[in-house]
């Protein structure tokens, strides 16, 4: 049966262009743990401070001091723009478990949303790095047979990350068909 | 339950097609006895199948020989054809002192020796059976290593049959599985009909049938015309602009006596090979053929080629339509299954080469059952849109998803609601600024990605919901694809 151009048109009607990036059905998006973005930012540091500290070196041996500042202060500036990009990152991550399927939103360049039904989870992996798990985080990814698919899921206390990736597996499992 | 006699649709032994063939001894002729006594005559029946599912087998013989062959002429050409030449006063020469001559036999000896030796252990190595549902390979002799794989993981099987190998009559089986690394199990190399009779073993388990259900029926699609596939490899807008810079530049490099002009020259010639003259090898007597079993496909004119791609396994196909073909209405058809991954998706990816638009959309509509794209109402896309692979339109129907795109090189997407992965809605900063989306339908890798860009950006949220709520009804009446035939004689 061929559905009528109309009914697609109908469906644009009900969800308005301010609405795209919602969860809808009167859901709310489960945010991710506030410590993420400080973990982004730790994660920022620890990389601008060698850095920082390497050029500014190597171009006080090779030109002057006043190269060697500006590097640092272009460093600094990176850090800066990136301490508030992170929050903005930290903001555009959303996650919501429907009847059927998850929808996981991120991103702040390219704006996306991703519907991953259960029955097409093939596995659930949950990492930590060294200092997420100092920080007590994890992250969630999804995998399906589709490798454009790429549901991450980051900066999830440890605790509720097990928990999702225990309800998704069982999920996945009561739902679950080849491909 | 049809009455009897009624033809029955799906798999099983069709109306006309002779009924299961008892195996047994070779029936003793009954006919006129010969005057010898106690002699009689026994004809040349053809031998029985090879029987996969009972014992363990080994492939053939003749493998065991070929790989010591193999090695032997590259030792010959790495090692053995310098041991024969001599340092002379102006470089080198191939001469036949006795000295020489003890030294290369001594060393050809020994490396033919190793040769054999490892044709031997690589033959003995490899023992395969089938054990209920699965496939088991064994490898090695001394470090055993056994793969377990259940058949209902098959995706698709090929038959291939290199130039050298088909001149002794063997052939390669390859089973392909879903998913990452190492997922094609090779069998190199089994007799001709113990390849063919292997695919059919194997096809018939993984549908659920016992083992000896004899080789599926099929019924031919198409024959691509040497014709259509030389001009529909030809009359390409890139291959012709290849092909007039050749030209131009070897007439430069004639006229001006030029010799950089061979820079330009030999690249597009190169180019031209590859796009025109191997294409044309690879896919000569292309033929496609149906089968309850899935769809077979047999080419090739120096190394051939029979692919099964059992119902179910196709994710997505592709319709392409470059600018000139839409002249005389010809398409190619691209597809992605699960199977094949890396250089083997690129190499197995296409359903048809060249073809007419009909016979594209029919065997469409054999993949993608009870559906015709071409009906499928596109929704165009939005006027504003910027991105230059221009889209098309897009639409959907119970079945499948079609997504058109392309500003000279027209392509079809199409994906069947049952086979989505996931959907996703991306907005790119431009698309932002123009308040569009693209939603994408998430196959599994290969060539056939299926998007619709540029579409309003409420209209692309409404697009996701119903995509996803269309897969998830299309999941809940296909359910798994494993043991088809088996269920379809159960839902009988």
């Amino acid at each position: 049966m061929v559905y009528p151009v109309a009914e697609q048109q109908a469906g644009a009607a009900g969800y308005p262009a301010a609405e795209a990036f919602e969860p809808g059905a009167g859901l709310v998006w489960s945010r991710i743990s506030s410590r993420y973005p400080w973990h982004r930012r730790i994660a920022a540091l620890v990389r601008a401070i060698p850095v920082a500290a390497v050029g500014a070196f190597l171009l006080w041996r090779g030109g002057g001091t006043l190269a060697a500042l500006l590097w640092v202060v272009g460093v600094l500036a990176v850090l800066v723009v990136s301490w508030v990009a992170v929050e903005i990152a930290y903001r555009s991550y959303g996650y919501a478990e429907r009847g059927d399927d998850l929808i996981v939103t991120s991103g702040v360049f390219v704006r996306r949303l991703i519907v991953v039904p259960y029955g097409r989870m093939q596995f659930v992996d949950v990492t930590a790095g060294l200092l997420e798990r100092w920080m007590g985080l994890s992250t969630v990814r999804l995998h399906t047979a589709a490798a454009a698919t790429d549901a991450v899921i980051p900066g999830l206390p440890a605790a509720e990350a097990a928990l999702l990736r225990d309800r998704l597996a069982r999920k996945g499992e009561e739902r679950s068909m080849g491909l | 339950m049809p009455p009897h006699g009624m033809p029955q649709p799906g798999y099983g032994v069709p109306p006309g097609y002779p009924p299961q063939r008892a195996y047994g001894p070779p029936q003793m002729y009954p006919g006129p006895v010969y005057p010898a006594p106690g002699y009689r005559y026994v004809p040349p029946a053809p031998p029985p199948p090879v029987r996969f599912s009972v014992g363990t087998h080994r492939v053939h013989w003749a493998t065991a020989p070929l790989r010591a062959f193999t090695i032997m002429i590259v030792y010959f050409v790495l090692l053995g054809f310098p041991l024969l030449m001599t340092r002379t006063s102006d470089g080198a020469a191939v001469s036949f002192s006795p000295v020489v001559l003890l030294r290369f036999l001594i060393v050809s000896l020994v490396v033919g020796a190793g040769a054999v030796a490892a044709g031997l252990w690589g033959w003995l190595g490899l023992r395969f059976r089938i054990e209920g549902d699965d496939l088991v390979v064994e490898n090695g002799l001394l470090r055993r290593r056994v793969r377990r794989i259940p058949l209902s993981r098959i995706q698709a099987i090929d038959v291939v049959r290199p130039l050298v190998t088909r001149v002794f009559s063997l052939a390669e089986v390859r089973v392909e599985l879903a998913g990452g690394e190492q997922s094609e199990i090779p069998f190199r190399y089994l007799g001709r009909r113990a390849a063919g009779d292997l695919r059919a073993e194997l096809l018939a388990r993984a549908a659920g049938l016992p083992g000896h259900t004899p080789e599926a029926p099929e019924r031919p699609v198409y024959r691509v015309p040497f014709g259509t596939l030389l001009g529909g490899l030809v009359l390409r807008l890139p291959v012709i602009a290849t092909f007039l810079l050749m030209i131009f530049s070897l007439v430069f490099l004639i006229a001006f006596r030029e010799l950089a002009m061979l820079a330009v020259a030999l690249p597009a010639l190169l180019g031209l090979i590859r796009a025109v003259i191997a294409p044309m090898v690879m896919y000569a007597n292309f033929t496609v053929a149906v089968s309850p079993d899935g769809v077979r496909l047999r080419y090739g004119l120096l190394e051939t080629r029979m692919q099964t791609v059992p119902p179910g396994r196709v994710q997505a196909v592709s319709v392409v339509e470059p600018s000139i073909w839409r002249g005389p209405g010809w398409a190619r058809l691209d597809v992605t299954v699960a199977g094949y991954a890396g250089e083997r998706q690129a190499l197995s990816s296409t359903l048809l080469p060249a073809a007419p638009r009909a016979v594209v959309a029919q065997l469409v509509a054999l993949v993608f059952p009870g559906t015709n794209f071409d009906a499928v109402p596109l929704l165009p896309a939005s006027q504003r849109g910027m991105t230059v692979d221009r889209a098309d339109g897009a639409g959907t129907d119970d079945v499948i998803f079609v997504a058109r795109h392309g500003w000279l090189c027209r392509r079809t997407d199409i994906i069947a609601h049952a086979r989505a992965q996931s959907v996703r809605l991306t907005v790119n900063p431009v698309q932002r600024l123009l308040g569009l989306a693209t939603v994408h339908v998430d196959a599994p890798p290969g060539l056939v990605q299926v998007a619709a860009a540029d579409r309003d950006l409420g209209e692309a949220r409404a697009i996701v919901e119903s995509t996803a709520l269309r897969a998830r009804s299309a999941r809940a009446a296909s359910g798994d694809t494993a043991h088809w035939a088996a269920r379809q004689n159960q839902a009988r």
